[in-house]
Parts: structure tokens; sequence; C-alpha cells
């Protein structure tokens, strides 16, 4: 067993994913702005020149509809946090569950439900998916979050599935069985804590898959309902470009780009620091 | 045989699973359609004949397998937004999405795996990093923001004004390439961050096998070796990843290009018809592409036993 000195000092050393830890946290912080109400509060504010040009009073310049547009792409930090945290501490929290429960009781007709839900699950070309949960949602701005966290859980599921396997043939699991620990204790206390790292890896990979799916699904008019958000600029600014005025596709693009950078490097990293063969390859 | 008719009874399991889910979310969930098809004045005799055609009055297991019949049978009813059956819908679109989308799919695999091998071959140095950095901002880039500056850079005059900035006018070859360039290159450089990365994972994984080891002592060159065995024993993860991302790219890259270019092809009408509600339309699209799809992982099964003699 290595320590979890080790897997720090392995990330410590990736330059690329420090870099990436860096670019997330300061965009965290952003976001613990807006919830603080100190950033970007401005973001609805109409009234303001159309288009007008960067400058002191709007940084980034503004909209159609003379909205703050610096203003707004910090307020969107907020929204793409909170639906990239929500979904994939939920939906790898999910896949954790059930990937455990079937590898636990694998080659049953548990382990068989749980592979054959995510296999239909995959199956369904999920933006139709996420429409046909908007549809029978009548429009209740979750069905978004909903249908990627119903989604996006297999291929955690699979991961954990596969390593609860392995990990119920070791000795530690053995011996707890032995002296008669109920399962679903040995499952909690014992096997899914030495399934931190793919979790971890998994939570980081379905955040940046959960944001870019929002921008999708915001163009599509499936998604952020309220507020604003980068998707909901981008969808706004396809409009703005073909008239020449780029801030808005700019300031969204950019934003957007720099924190899926940012957590593309990091979950790279930490992939590295967890598995190292892997790596080496 | 035996492999076969378990592969056959899976795909009929899931195929019962994925229309058992979308006739839940869109019909036993999804909003009343008795309003939308006689409007808000009716009387209570004609409310209740629409509901009994509607099927409304039935138990849920005699309506699902009313749904299952009807998308057997292709009988998919009409559009409620125009009226047009939706088989004769289908019939049109599908052709032109798949004129529009195959020559990028293809490109995007076929480069992803020419830049896996060079960097395999070139593995640590300068270009193998170069390629790998690519792959990782690639992956970082909005779909969206792709096709909008793609629009902008060879579409108006704030950049090369080159290609139409919408439609789809194909009447000959010419024409075909005048309005197919743009959304090529669109899904060529979503799709080549990923293709990238996983194929060079796949092929480094390969080359470090004792067997590539023995090549290279016989003396073998990086071309024969590269070519002959890396790409060859690497072919199960490259048709696996190539089937898979048929459903995927066609629908998913279809529906978001198709809307944003105005091209009348699944991806509109699937848009039109999110937007719009209309449930004929979704039913038979989602219904017949999760049965595409699971038909493609048999095909795949099959597949793999043609090109690798060590799958039984």
């Amino acid at each position: 067993m290595v320590s979890d000195l080790h897997y720090w000092s392995r990330l410590k050393n990736n330059r690329a994913g420090l870099a990436g830890l860096i670019i997330v946290v300061s965009f965290f912080l952003l976001a613990v702005g807006v919830w603080a109400g100190l950033l970007g509060q401005g973001w609805s504010a109409a009234g303001g020149e159309r288009w007008a040009p960067p400058g002191a009073e709007a940084w980034f310049g503004t909209n159609l509809l003379g909205q703050d547009i610096f203003q707004r792409s910090v307020f969107s930090v907020r929204t793409a946090f909170e639906i990239g945290l929500i979904v994939s501490i939920l939906s790898t929290a999910l896949g954790a569950a059930l990937g455990a429960i079937a590898g636990w009781y694998g080659k049953s007709w548990v382990d068989g439900t749980v592979l054959w839900l995510a296999g239909v699950l995959d199956s369904i070309p999920f933006y139709l998916f996420v429409a046909a949960v908007a549809f029978a949602l009548q429009g209740k701005p979750w069905a978004m979050q909903i249908a990627m966290i119903a989604t996006f859980w297999t291929a955690t599921g699979r991961l954990v599935r596969a390593e609860v396997m392995k990990l119920k043939t070791r000795e530690f699991v053995l011996s707890a069985r032995a002296i008669g620990l109920p399962d679903l204790l040995i499952l909690s206390r014992h096997v899914l804590p030495n399934t931190l790292h793919i979790l971890l890896i998994q939570i980081s990979i379905t955040f940046v898959a959960a944001i870019k799916t929002e921008v999708i699904l915001s163009f599509l008019g499936l998604g952020v309902q309220d507020g604003v958000s980068w998707g909901l600029m981008l969808a706004e600014s396809t409009q703005e470009v073909l008239a020449g005025h780029f801030n808005n596709f700019l300031a969204a693009s950019i934003m957007l780009f720099a924190l899926l950078m940012g957590f593309n490097l990091f979950s790279d990293a930490l992939q590295d620091a967890f598995d190292p063969k892997q790596a080496a390859l | 045989m035996h492999y076969a008719l378990n592969k056959l009874a899976y795909g009929g399991l899931l195929i019962l699973g994925v229309t058992l889910v979308s006739f839940s979310l869109m019909v036993w969930f999804g909003p009343d359609q008795t309003y939308t098809l006689i409007g808000k004045n009716a009387s209570a005799e004609q409310i209740a004949e629409v509901r009994q055609q509607l099927g409304y009055d039935q138990p849920f297991a005699m309506r699902y397998g009313r749904f299952l019949v009807d998308l057997v049978t292709l009988n998919l009813g009409a559009s409620n937004s125009s009226g047009e059956q939706v088989y004769s819908i289908l019939k049109k679109t599908i052709p032109v999405t798949l004129a529009l989308m195959i020559p990028g799919f293809i490109l995007g695999n076929l480069l992803g795996i020419a830049l896996g091998l060079l960097a395999t071959y070139k593995k640590d140095q300068w270009i193998d990093r170069l390629i790998t950095g690519l792959s990782v901002t690639g992956m970082s880039i909005s779909f969206l923001v792709v096709i909008i500056f793609l629009q902008v850079l060879m579409c108006t005059p704030y950049g090369l004004n080159l290609f139409p900035v919408r439609g789809w006018q194909v009447t000959d070859l010419a024409s075909y390439l005048h309005y197919v360039t743009v959304p090529t290159l669109s899904l060529v450089i979503i799709a080549l961050g990923y293709n990238t990365r996983f194929y060079r994972a796949v092929f480094v994984e390969e080359a470090g096998k004792d067997h590539i080891r023995t090549a290279k002592a016989y003396g073998a060159s990086p071309v024969t070796i590269l070519w002959r065995h890396v790409l060859k024993n690497s072919m199960v993860p490259i048709i696996t990843r190539f089937m898979f991302s048929i459903p995927l790219i066609v629908i998913s890259g279809s529906l978001l290009i198709e809307s944003y270019f105005g091209i009348p092809g699944i991806g509109k009408v699937t848009f039109d018809a999110i937007t719009s509600g209309d449930q004929p339309v979704l039913k038979a699209i989602v219904g017949l592409t999760a049965v595409a799809f699971i038909l493609i992982q048999i095909a795949t099964d099959f597949i793999y036993k043609l090109v690798d003699p060590r799958i039984a």
C-alpha cells in the first residue's frame, strides 16, 4: 500500500497538473465571490447602450440588450460550479453505490440488473434523453441536472464494480467477513474507501462533461432556465457575431475554455498520480 | 452459435429497456395530448373519444405494447406540427444527415489514428508532447464555440467569406462540397482531440508488449512494426470506438450542426420537435435511434470475430 503522501508528491511534481489546480481554484474563488454577493451582481440589469465597446463602465462591453458582459460572464462562473458540483458529486455517488452493490453481489441477478440498466441508459442518445426528461418534467428547471445525473453515473458504476470485484477477494475483506461484519458495513467502511481514487478522478471528469453539456443544452433551449450561463451567452452571441459583435462570444468562450482546460489538466495529473502504470505507458 | 444467441438475447433485453424508458418518459409521464389535438372548447364526448383514440384509458402494459407494435411496424403516426407522416419525414431527412456527417466522421477518426501512430512512434519527444498538448486543448473547447468560430471565419465578411452561412442547396458535387466543408471541419476539430488521445493510449499500450520487442529484436523497421503489429493488434479498440461513436456523432452532432447551419436533416427535425414538443416525431426518433444503437452493438461483436481470431 502506498501512502497518501506519495500521491501528493507525485501530483506536486506535475507542473501542468498544478497549473490546472490553480486555474480551478481561482475560478472557484470567483464563484464564492458571486455566492457571497460581491461579484457579478449586475448581470441582469439592462438599459445600458447596446453593443457598447469595452470601457470603464462595462469592462468587456455590453450585449444586444445593453447588459454588462463582464458581470454576466463572472456570474456564469457560479452557474457553472453549481451545475458541475451537483452533477459530478451526485452522479459519482450514484455510480459508486450501484457499482459497489453490483460488484459485491457479482454475477447474480443484482449485478445483471445494474449492468442492464447501465446498458439501457448508454443506448439512448444523450440529448434525446434530456429532451425526453424535460418533456416528462414539463419545463421544470431541474430537468437538465436530473438527466445528467441519471446518465453520467454509468461510467463510474462500471469502474467501481470492477474494482470492488477485485477488492472482494483481498484478505482484509475476507477477514471482515470471517468475523461476521454485515455486508453493508464492510462495503462502506472497508471497500468503498479503497475506491476513492476512482471517485475523485470521475468527479473531475464528470464536472467537465457537465459544463460542456450545459452549453449545448442551453443553446438547444433545454438548459439553464433562469439566470445566466456561458451556454446562454454563447446562444445569444450566435446572432451577434453575424452582425460583427464578438465581445459576448469571446468573453464566454475564453472563460469556458480556461475552466475546462484547468479541469482537464488537473484530472490528467490525478490519473497519473494514482495510476502511474497507465501514465508510464 | 451459443455466443451469438446470448448476444441476441441481451440485445433484445436492451431494446426492451430502452423502449420502456422512452415510453415512460415521453408517453406515460409526458404531457397530455388531448387538447393539442382538439382545441380548448371541446365537448365531454369529443374529449372522451380523443382520449380513447390516444389510448389514455388503457393500462400501462397495454399502451407500452401498442407503442412497441407501432415501432416495429414503422407505424409512426403524423407530426403534430406539420401533419406530415413521421415515416416520410425520416425517409427524406436521414440521407441528408448521412451525407453531412459521414465525411467529418471518417476524417476525424483517420486523422486521430494517424496522429496517434505518429505520437507513439515519437513517444516522449517534442512532437508527442505537442500532439498530446493539442489534444487536451481540443478537449477543452466547446462544440458550440468551434461552430460559431468557424462560421465567422469561413462564412462571413469578418473572415474569409468563402462558404454559405447556412442552408443546404445540394444538387451536384460542387454544391455538396460548398455546403459540407464548414460542418465537416467543425466535426473533425471537435472529435480530433478525443480521438487522438484515445488512439495514442491504445497504440502506446500495444507498443509496450513483448511481441513488439521481439519484432524489434528481429530488426523489423518502425513502419512495419507500427503498421503490421501495433495497428493490426489494436483493431478491436479501434472498431469499438468507431462503431460506438456512430450514434453519438450522428444524433448529437447533427442536432447541433443542423440546427445551427439550418440544414434539413434528422438533427434539425429533432431540434424542431424538441422546441415545439412534437411528441410523435420525438417518440419515433428516440425509439429508432436506440434500437439502431443496439443493432450496432450486436454488429460490432460480430466484426470483432472477423478481425481478431482470439475472440471466441
